[in-house]
């Protein structure tokens, strides 16, 4: 029921798209490469970028041509691209389909980004469990290679770039920026102290750029068309383009939806995900993955951009929309989100490890009917001691469903207690198990 | 020094404005103001990590708090480090490792000196809203010397971060995620590491722990000590901590002493020796063929009677001592002055004699100092540095480090030329550090120096203004060198000559360069003439003399440089002054009011053959053990057997003392005080840890003691009277400060070498070794210095023990296979002189055709060697053979 353009989608949606490169070079893939290399001045390509008001489209919504300027001007050596296909976030699904259906349209943005900040290595860090995605990209790359995409002298412009897939082996700290970067070097995937950032001390002490999926795939067609024609896009200034939001849950047809950033909650789930799956009314959504805090049926009004959702006290993150019908008990949805936090918590930083594990530990305890009133305060305060305390984003993330659920819905924390109460259940569980 | 500007900037740390150097971080410079903020993943030595988020502080105009152990000061900044806000945070990072962190305090070996201990008491209250179960590891076995109790760790992972930045040994690492995160090795086996014990000192709270010391002590109960170790020459500081007598620990604080609160495992965990039962309780006196337990009366006067009759009837020629150069400078001063005062001979030596001299000779032949002309400090800081024949972790650990981090933290090149070659062990291995290495035969090092020597000429990088001021020797040196061809010099070393141009032309380029010289020089043939020649090379690059430039022979004993400066060695008066010189001679003899004696010195192994010739009827050995030493081949022990008088002092019954005619107890470096001075010249103070064992003197008392009954008395009061009397002799030892200060290049001197100096041996010095070809089948047995070893001594440590209880032949996997030998094996190796068994370890380090073999367990292996004194110093060398290797 599209009323609008797809851009990111298009090929793919296209019957007897396979997405190799014929197919690709045949639905206009490729020229925005040959507009740009040797034709147009790298910096006039960031400048374009920016122009574009293209955001990042991994969580955190960085301005894509501003982050590209950071790298320092004048710095002779190596610097890097890498690409974050790390897609872990729980409720997010729409770098796979990118990289899995359109991989060339992924590799161009990355030889333009290349192009653009003068990198002639790229890594694609992918997801470990995307076995597909990584043999897909092998071939893509190995496409690319033989038609003179990639290597030395690309396209006769002196330009050499080589990509290498790297599978990641599990981890989803992994996804944050500096601790893919540690893994990418062979290390430990953990988070690195901020300062320095990427851009000056990324890849091995390189100037480094790390874009997200969706972000590279938004390239060629920027350049082809033009920023302004992108900024015309979505909800300008701010929220420029669209976005493949990934709708889950409680809704008649789950799946990734590409519209223009700024329609509402009610649109797209209603419109474009068909509405609720039974008669049960919608009682909770999680607008950006599992990392954002939890809206009510009272924001379904709320604008998908970047400043509405965060002005109403959420944020926007990974596009990872996921609906909860009326029923669905939040501790619960709390409690599960915090099981996944607990056991993807890397353990570098004191808030994050141990209040994961108590987060953890007391909210299993009030489901299962042993908590006690004063947990509740325990819960808040502890998750305000981890906010803005830790190394990484992780830290503010994983307490976004228990802060949230505490606000809209205090009540259901409360009868599971007052049943604890009535029952004389309090008993401690039993020692975390290992992993 | 490098001439960098300094500059500083001013910020305000609760409300007192500070000024402090650009790049200082926030919790140093509130340190140095006198504020500590708290913390555990933080430490000078490592790069911060900002992993406990325990220094977190306010930083007006930041909204967040900022962890003041990762944020640089900036000018204008105001911090404020104890707001409500900051102890809230504080208190709340607390709230959480206590969480899961067990009150097993009582129990705890850290207890009383932990940082989560001390930082609770002051800032949390005393229950916790902590109603969970906590997180429990499976108590794992980690080591025979270190043991880990992981539910205590605070995983701010300092020991892993250390044992990687520091000690380039990547031994521990983070295993599991989340508050799962355990401290683990990575082996299925015990832990396999340097145990240099860095992990056990940096760690804040007791999660790792020494076994040495589990549970016998709490903090509060010991007694400290600051003394310096006596395992090499590096002179560490070490604190001996005591309990009623006993050695409970040792550890060295963060920025104690040249170490800098670094330690190697012979430092950390070989301190049992002291107290070792085998130590000498009484005075022995052989009766009847037999050692039999006497007083100190008795066998003192023995002594005296028998000294006083032989000296009437054969002179004092037929009197010659040797002292270990293990002893105190006062120990030493006061033997030397007995042998030659009391007893009327110059007939003396010490174990500097095994090497340590030729690195001095050569020094003062070219630059006129008998000490380094730089420190530790230059090390760190140099561009370029040059290893030649050391394997410097295991003989040197901390100068070691030195090297480390000026490759891994200040980017130096580092070029070597080891008989080891690169390879990932679980020792760190320097040579996998080296920008440039040449894997030269232990026999062989003076070929790769002539490679480098020729590569600096034809790369035309020989200094100009050197060119100027020494034509000649420029011209010699150059024309030498173009005589010797690449061929030759690529077939001695296994390097070719681009490799041997490229590694001097980074050495030529630095602009400071340091070399150290190692025992594979110092203990090989022509030591001191190749160590002449590596000074050749600094003289010809240009930075001969130049600050922060110089060449360093490292020093085996913990006190070779002292036993030279007192004058304990064949060829040196006190200072150390040439026997021969008149003007030494003169004002030494002015200070002592007394003529001295006129005979020549005799070195070690002419000592020996006069003993075997019957020259030399009376022996004095002090703490020196030739026959366990030496090989067979140097027929210490039949020498010994014809004395007619062998006094040894001792702290345990070595095999000569169990020659002697009496034996005296002697007090070892924890029972005494006096002062060591270390590799690069720094005198350091040694003080006393616990009270004497037995009926143990220290040395220069029991020499003190003889020499009234000699008629001649030599009387001290004290440790401190001797020292006195060594300054008014000696320069350098005025003050005790915390750095040495290195002399200057005698200028005159190093003219004289320029202009004459260097002719007399140029031509033996720049020609290749003759090639002594292996015999096909036949393998070099190398005898080398282990890590976890320092001479015999430690071999009675059972901390050391635990850690290598006897030897082994490490051989290259290539020759393992082709002999059809496995790990752990037993083989016999053969040769003219004899044969023994042992059994054996595969190593990648060790280059083809070689067997390394450690030099503490040998009493077996020194029936296969040959010994041969060189012809210039005298110096024996017996560190290599060939052998031919078997399996059982």
């Amino acid at each position: 029921m599209p009323t609008h353009e797809l851009i990111l989608l298009k090929n793919m949606s296209t019957p007897g798209y396979t997405g190799s490169l014929a197919d690709y070079e045949r639905a206009g893939g490729y020229q925005a490469l040959r507009k740009v290399l040797g034709k147009i001045a790298p910096a006039d390509v960031t400048e374009m970028v920016k122009k574009s008001g293209l955001r990042g489209r991994g969580g955190a919504g960085f301005p894509t041509g501003v982050k590209w300027e950071f790298l320092p001007k004048d710095y002779q050596g190596p610097r890097y691209l890498c690409c974050n296909a790390d897609e872990s976030e729980p409720g997010t699904f729409k770098d796979r389909q990118l990289m899995e259906r359109d991989p060339h349209q992924m590799l161009e943005g990355i030889v333009i980004t290349c192009y653009a900040i003068g990198a002639e290595i790229g890594y694609i860090y992918i997801r470990g469990e995307f076995v597909l995605g990584a043999q897909i990209l092998e071939r893509a790359l190995g496409e690319a290679r033989a038609a003179g995409y990639l290597g030395t002298n690309i396209l006769d412009t002196g330009f050499n770039l080589d990509v290498w897939v790297h599978r990641g082996a599990g981890a989803y700290i992994c996804g944050e920026e500096t601790a893919l970067l540690e893994s990418l070097e062979g290390k430990r995937g953990l988070p690195r102290v901020k300062p320095p950032f990427p851009a000056t001390h990324g890849l091995y002490n390189k100037p480094t750029v790390v874009n997200n999926v969706e972000t590279l795939a938004n390239l060629p067609h920027i350049l082809n068309r033009g920023p302004e024609w992108f900024a015309s896009i979505g909800s300008p200034p701010r929220s420029t383009g669209t976005r493949i939001f990934c709708v889950s849950g409680h809704v008649k047809r789950p799946g990734n939806y590409e519209v223009p950033m700024g329609i509402t909650f009610r649109e797209l789930i209603f419109d474009h995900a068909g509405g609720m799956r039974s008669d049960k009314p919608l009682k909770a959504i999680i607008p950006g993955g599992a990392s954002a805090a939890f809206f009510t049926d009272q924001h379904l009004e709320v604008k998908l951009d970047f400043e509405s959702v965060a002005q109403a006290g959420s944020m926007l993150g990974s596009g990872g929309v996921t609906v909860m019908e009326e029923g669905t008990s939040m501790v619960w949805a709390a409690l599960r989100l915090m099981e996944f936090f607990y056991h993807e918590s890397c353990g570098k930083c004191t808030p994050c490890r141990e209040g994961s594990s108590w987060l953890v530990q007391t909210l299993r305890r009030i489901m299962a009917k042993r908590g006690r009133h004063e947990d509740l305060d325990t819960l808040t305060e502890l998750c305000k001691n981890i906010v803005g305390r830790t190394i990484c984003a992780f830290g503010d993330a994983e307490v976004a469903p228990i802060l949230s659920t505490l606000q809209y819905w205090r009540h259901e924390y409360e009868e599971l207690i007052e049943a604890a109460e009535a029952a004389e259940l309090i008993t401690p569980e039993p020692a975390l198990a290992r992993h | 020094m490098a001439d960098v500007a300094i500059e500083t900037v001013t910020l305000t740390i609760d409300g007192v404005p500070v000024t402090a150097l650009k790049g200082t971080l926030v919790i140093e410079a509130a340190r140095q103001m006198g504020v500590m903020i708290p913390h555990f993943c933080y430490h000078p030595k490592l790069k911060p990590d900002a992993n406990c988020r325990m220094c977190v502080v306010e930083i007006e105009k930041v909204p967040k708090l900022q962890t003041s152990c990762s944020t640089p000061v900036a000018e204008g900044m105001v911090v404020r480090t104890a707001t409500t806000v900051v102890n809230e945070a504080h208190k709340s990072i607390l709230e959480f490792i206590l969480a899961n962190h067990p009150l097993d305090c009582p129990v705890c070996d850290q207890g009383g000196r932990c940082d989560l201990q001390d930082f609770s008491h002051e800032s949390t209250p005393t229950t916790s809203r902590f109603v969970e179960v906590k997180r429990i590891f499976q108590k794992e076995y980690f080591s025979p010397l270190i043991e880990t109790e992981m539910n205590r760790c605070v995983q701010c992972l300092r020991c892993v971060r250390y044992c990687d930045e520091v000690m380039d040994v990547k031994a521990l690492a983070p295993s599991g995620r989340g508050t799962m995160t355990e401290i683990k090795h990575f082996s299925i086996h015990e832990l396999d590491c340097e145990f240099c014990g860095g992990c056990v000192q940096i760690c804040p709270v007791g999660a790792i722990t020494s076994r040495l010391s589990m549970y016998e002590f709490r903090p509060w109960m010991l007694k400290r000590a600051d003394t310096i170790c006596t395992y090499c020459g590096d002179g560490c500081q070490i604190t001996i901590q005591t309990k009623e007598n006993e050695l409970i620990e040792v550890n060295s604080s963060h920025g104690a002493g040249r170490n800098n609160g670094d330690l190697c495992p012979r430092g950390f965990f070989g301190y049992h020796v002291s107290t070792h039962p085998d130590r000498l309780q009484h005075p022995l006196i052989r009766r009847n063929g037999a050692l039999v337990q006497t007083t100190w009366e008795e066998a003192l006067e023995f002594i005296a009677e028998t000294c006083l009759s032989l000296k009437l009837a054969h002179g004092p020629t037929a009197f010659a001592g040797l002292i270990a150069s293990r002893c105190t400078n006062e120990d030493l001063y006061v033997f030397q002055k007995f042998m030659r005062l009391v007893i009327g001979t110059n007939q003396l030596d010490s174990s500097a004699r095994y090497g340590h001299i030729n690195g001095v000779r050569a020094l003062l032949r070219v630059q006129g100092t008998h000490r380094w002309t730089i420190a530790f400090e230059d090390i760190v800081s140099a561009h370029a540095l040059l290893l030649v024949g050391t394997n410097i972790t295991e003989t040197n650990p901390i100068t070691g480090l030195k090297v480390k981090e000026a490759v891994k933290k200040r980017g130096a090149v580092l070029v070597t030329v080891e008989a080891l070659q690169p390879a990932i062990g679980t020792i760190s291995n320097i040579t996998n550090l080296a920008a440039h290495h040449v894997t030269a035969h232990p026999e062989r090092f003076g070929d790769a120096v002539l490679g480098l020597i020729k590569g600096v000429v034809e790369e035309g990088l020989v200094d100009p203004s050197l060119t100027q001021r020494a034509p000649e020797y420029v011209k010699a040196i150059s024309e030498a060198v173009r005589c010797l061809p690449w061929s030759a010099i690529e077939q001695a070393t296994g390097s070719t000559s681009s490799a041997l141009r490229a590694a001097a032309r980074a050495f030529a380029d630095a602009p400071r360069a340091v070399i150290l010289v190692g025992q594979g020089v110092l203990r090989a043939p022509g030591g001191s003439g190749v160590t002449t020649t590596l000074l050749d090379l600094l003289l010809l690059t240009g930075h001969h003399g130049r600050p922060g430039c110089g060449l360093a022979p490292l020093a085996e004993e913990n006190n070779d440089q002292g036993a030279v400066e007192m004058g304990t060695v064949a060829e040196f008066l006190p200072g150390p002054g040439d026997l021969t010189d008149q003007a030494v001679r003169e004002r030494i003899a002015g200070l002592w009011k007394e003529e001295l004696p006129q005979t020549p010195g005799r070195t070690l192994m002419e000592i020996l053959d006069d003993a075997r010739a019957g020259t030399v009827k009376v022996l004095f050995v002090v703490g020196e053990n030739p026959v366990g030493t030496l090989p067979h081949a140097a027929r210490a022990k039949e020498a010994l057997e014809r004395l007619e008088l062998l006094v040894c002092q001792e702290l345990f019954l070595t095999e000569t003392a169990a020659l002697a005619d009496v034996v005296l107890p002697a007090c070892s470096y924890a029972e005494k005080s006096g002062t060591f001075t270390n590799t690069e010249g720094h005198v350091q103070s040694v003080r006393q840890a616990i009270e004497p064992v037995g009926e143990s003197r220290p040395d220069w008392e029991i020499l003190s003691a003889l020499s009234v009954l000699l008629g001649y008395p030599i009387e001290y009061r004290e440790p401190r009277e001797i020292l006195k009397e060594i300054r008014s002799l000696i320069s350098g030892y005025g003050l005790l400060g915390p750095a040495p200060i290195p002399p200057r290049p005698d200028a005159a001197v190093v003219e004289g070498y320029l202009k004459k100096g260097f002719a007399e041996d140029v031509t033996s010095r720049y020609s290749l070794s003759s090639s002594t070809d292996r015999q096909a089948g036949n393998l070099t047995l190398v005898v080398a210095q282990s890590l976890f070893h320092s001479g015999k001594l430690s071999t009675r440590a059972k901390g050391l023990l635990e850690l290598q209880k006897a030897g082994a032949l490490a051989l290259n996997p290539a020759d393992a296979t082709l002999l059809g030998i496995a790990e752990g094996d037993q083989v016999r190796l053969s040769n003219a002189r004899g044969q023994m068994t042992t059994s054996v370890q595969v190593r990648d380090r060790v280059p083809e055709g070689q067997a390394v073999f450690p030099e503490h367990f040998d009493q077996e292996v020194r029936r296969l060697l040959s010994v041969s004194p060189d012809p210039q110093t005298g110096a024996p060398y017996f560190k290599t053979t060939q052998v031919k290797v078997e399996k059982v």
